[in-house]
């Protein structure tokens, strides 16, 4: 099938402004092959996928379809075509039922159709992606996020591509859906179809890509057969030097004294009250998939999320936080799961995200220290590995793992006992990721408590020292560093009563 | 680690730098409209004197103040307060009739009054007209931060303060006897000719640019506007910013009232909507002031410095304008240009620069 490629694209450059975002990359698929589209984040993945699927026309160099030169004018022709893109946002109407959304763009359907016509004829479309259980006549915004990702694939297969772009489709999934969309690869690929998928997860590139591509600054690695390689040599190529382990290694830690109790803490979306303590110099993960309710219990914490009762002891107070400002004059810091949302302030500049919690530390009579404050903020920024010369930089031009560290980094400002850390690498690339590690762990050593919670089984098997299992809001068991494995993890995260009747040894695939 | 090698190592000088962070469609308006104003100011007899430069920023200087105050409103992201006319409205009612006031009156009517008791007619009237927008501010500050639509929070308020003002002054002109003390605001120079409500305009301008700038406060103000969500996640509260930011504009716009009264004696309820700038609607020329001055109607962007430079470019265009004689209804309009195009660049300048990934 590489004699002949469906798709390739030779010599590809470029240019944003002074920015080189392609310097003569080259990329190619099979029919029925799944390509793995990987690299840090900035190295041009997604200039990349807008030139494949038409949305980017500024670029140079050659582009072939099916044997012949293209070069599409916009994302409708190359859908004509046969090359559709799911994107990372969802393009769904919600208040419009499934069926709706998948022949929106009214293409194999009368102009007139009842809606029982569009739902039979929507079936096999949702069978191809495994929501063959849902009705298609639902809402859309009903469905929980992961089935909106892949409703919006059926939408696409509903065109039926000949090549299928997959932007991130796990990113925002927890990890039942996540195996629904490998799942659905797997069998797009057995029709025929080519595949390209862009993915931080290394665990899922290696499941299901045949070939691998690796950009690294604009310009791209020949692809590599996945059976050829290991996490470490991808990683290796993707960064350019050797990455070493990208968990920091974890000793056993004596727990002498809770350094914070919580006590009935019942939050919003948990089914029943929770209790658990956190020891100084840990890292405790809190594991369960989206809606288990770990999101919850951690702003709760941190007052961001509303609780029914409970109580926080730290410190000698005992307390519940009501709003983010009681947790963080108290020295307890929260970093959720959206920093878009509510993580950054992308149009300030760096050190004004970074000194933002704390400002009294960096003021007297409600005048601002200029000199207090680049030089705290310089400080943290080097301890998160932040060029200090960006610090005048808006935070909105930051890659994704930049960003991340600005908001986990804006935090050290307030001196922090306690740090609240939700989906701590979420979008973020490789490199970064281990820094991040890094720099969480380091934190721990110098005696400060951190909570985790996470819905990468990669990151919660390997990054906490103690984790306590969530599933559908209720705590389902507490892990020591002996017991955690990912399969170990996985049945208390996805099945702990046994209802699916899967062997863990299936899901661990 | 890839995005540092997107910086370039050596330092563009001016040119580049604009090249490379707006987009050519805004260059050539800019330079369009600079070229525009340049033209009209060497072919405008009368245009480039010491007196109508003079008359150019004492025009600008009531809206101008106007306009501070509600910067800080949208800067912190609570869009605008619809209610700057009616607070103004309310608040010269408040003053002349407390300064006509029996209670009030310096002694015999036939005399001269002492210095000292204009002062104190004059401090009271001015106080207690403060403390009265300060409430009025509060009141729709505590209800924007509450959750409330700036919108329909400031229109109803709207409405509540001009019926006030309206029913307490019977829908009458109110007026007081000269000499008072507001003439001194109104109208009085104390630095050679240059008018003081001039003077108060800069002062104004330059203590609202400090504390944007330098304190605690004005930080806050930024960071709340830039983003809601992740201003309470890290302590700071649109609640609290929301009151005092409106009490800010509030207290400007009853400033306003106070030196406005002053130069005609007099109050009356529609004086802000007809007899006003160019437009005749107050709230409607500080609006068009705030955003002519580029700043960002989602907040956390702007400053109160290109405020008070907007201020003083739309009075320069009015003046431009009526020297070449145009009526009141194309300086409307061109007012009404100058927004629509400032929205149009500030839009391209800010997307020019997100362009820098």
């Amino acid at each position: 099938m590489a004699d002949q490629p469906l798709l390739r694209l030779t010599n590809i450059s470029r240019h944003y402004g002074a920015i080189q975002a392609l310097k003569n990359a080259t990329f190619e698929i099979g029919r029925g092959e799944v390509m793995g589209l990987v690299g840090e984040n900035g190295a041009g993945k997604s200039t990349m996928v807008k030139i494949i699927g038409g949305f980017d026309t500024g670029y140079s160099g050659e582009y072939f379809y099916d044997g012949e030169i293209r070069r599409f004018g916009g994302p409708t022709a190359a859908e004509h075509a046969g090359i559709a893109i799911a994107q990372q946002e969802l393009s769904l109407i919600p208040t419009m039922s499934v069926a709706e959304n998948i022949f929106l763009a009214g293409d194999g359907v009368p102009r007139i159709a009842s809606k029982g016509h569009l739902a039979r004829k929507a079936g096999p479309f949702l069978d191809e992606v495994g929501l063959g259980h849902i009705n298609p006549l639902r809402t859309t915004n009903r469905l929980s996020v992961g089935e909106q990702h892949l409703v919006e694939v059926a939408r696409l297969i509903a065109h039926n591509p000949q090549v299928l772009i997959l932007d991130e489709p796990t990113a925002a999934l927890g990890e039942t859906d996540s195996i629904r969309i490998l799942e659905m690869v797997k069998r797009l690929k057995e029709r025929g179809k080519s595949v390209i998928y862009v993915s931080h997860r290394m665990d899922e590139i290696f499941k299901i890509c045949d070939r691998i591509t690796v950009l690294r600054d604009g310009e791209s690695q020949s692809p590599r057969a996945a059976a050829d390689m290991d996490v470490n040599s991808l990683v290796e190529l993707m960064l350019g030097f050797e990455l070493g382990d990208m968990y920091p290694r974890r000793t056993p830690i004596a727990r002498a004294e809770p350094v914070l109790k919580v006590r009935d803490l019942w939050p919003d979306g948990i089914l029943e009250p929770v209790s658990f303590d956190l020891y100084p110099g840990e890292i405790l993960g809190l594991a369960g998939q989206l809606g288990s309710g770990t999101s919850e219990i951690l702003g709760a914490m941190a007052g961001a999320t509303k609780s029914r009762g409970g109580k926080l002891h730290y410190r000698g107070e005992e307390f519940l936080p009501t709003r983010p400002k009681d947790a963080i004059r108290r020295g307890i810091a929260y970093c959720s799961e959206d920093r878009k949302r509510d993580g950054l302030f992308l149009g300030r500049p760096i050190m004004e995200n970074m000194s933002a919690p704390a400002l009294e530390t960096i003021s007297r009579n409600g005048i601002l220290n200029g000199a207090r404050e680049r030089a705290s903020t310089a400080k943290n920024a080097v301890k998160f590995t932040i060029d200090p010369k960006r610090l005048p930089q808006e935070a909105g031009v930051l890659s994704g793992g930049n960003q991340q560290k600005v908001a986990l980094g804006k935090w050290l400002s307030i001196s922090p006992g306690v740090i609240l850390v939700n989906e701590p690498t979420r979008g973020v690339d490789v490199g970064a990721r281990a820094e991040i590690y890094q720099i969480l762990r380091g934190l721990a050593d110098q005696g400060e408590a951190i909570v985790v919670a996470s819905t990468d089984i990669q990151e919660i098997t390997n990054l906490p020292d103690r984790i306590i299992s969530f599933y559908r809001g209720v705590q389902i068991g507490e892990l020591h560093l002996a017991d955690m494995t990912s399969a170990s993890i996985l049945e208390q995260i996805t099945d702990p009563f046994h209802e699916a009747g899967i062997a863990v040894s299936e899901k661990a695939l | 680690m890839s995005d540092t090698a997107a910086v370039s190592p050596s330092a563009p000088n001016l040119i580049q730098r604009i090249r490379r962070d707006y987009s050519p469609l805004v260059i050539v308006m800019v330079s369009l409209f600079l070229t525009v104003l340049l033209a009209g100011a060497v072919f405008t007899d009368d245009f480039l004197t010491w007196f109508n430069v003079k008359t150019i920023i004492r025009d600008a200087a009531l809206v101008g103040i106007m306009a501070i105050g509600l910067t800080f409103v949208t800067l912190s992201g609570n869009f605008f307060l619809l209610s700057m006319k009616e607070i103004a409205a309310l608040s010269i009612i408040c003053f002349a009739t407390l300064m006509g006031a029996e209670w009030n009156q310096w002694g015999p009517a036939d005399g001269d009054p002492a210095t000292s008791a204009l002062v104190a007619t004059f401090l009271i009237a001015f106080l207690v007209t403060m403390v009265i927008a300060s409430i009025a501010g509060a009141v729709q500050g505590a209800l924007i931060g509450l959750g409330g639509n700036p919108i329909v929070v400031t229109l109803g308020a709207a409405g509540l303060f001009f019926g006030i003002g309206s029913w307490w002054s019977d829908n009458l002109v109110v007026s007081y006897r000269r000499p008072h003390g507001a003439e001194w605001l109104g109208t009085g120079s104390f630095i050679g000719d240059i008018p003081n409500i001039t003077v108060a305009f800069i002062l104004i301008a330059i203590v609202a640019e400090l504390v944007l700038r330098y304190t605690t406060f004005g930080r806050q103000v930024y960071l709340v506007g830039a983003n809601r969500a992740a201003g309470r996640a890290t302590g700071h509260e649109n609640f609290g910013m929301a009151i005092k930011c409106c009490i800010i504009a509030s207290v400007c716009a009853a400033f306003v009232a106070v030196a406005f009264s002053g130069q005609v004696s007099s109050a009356h309820v529609n004086y802000f909507s007809s007899e006003f700038g160019s437009s005749g609607d107050m709230t409607i020329m500080v609006i068009a002031i705030v955003m002519v001055g580029g700043n960002s109607i989602m907040g956390g962007y702007g400053s109160t410095l290109r405020t008070s430079l907007g201020a003083i470019f739309i009075s320069t265009v009015d003046n431009m304008m009526v020297l070449n004689g145009f009526n009141s209804g194309a300086r409307v309009l061109a007012v009404g240009l100058m927004i629509v195009f400032s929205i149009i660049v500030f839009a391209l300048v800010r997307r020019g620069s997100r362009a820098v990934e």
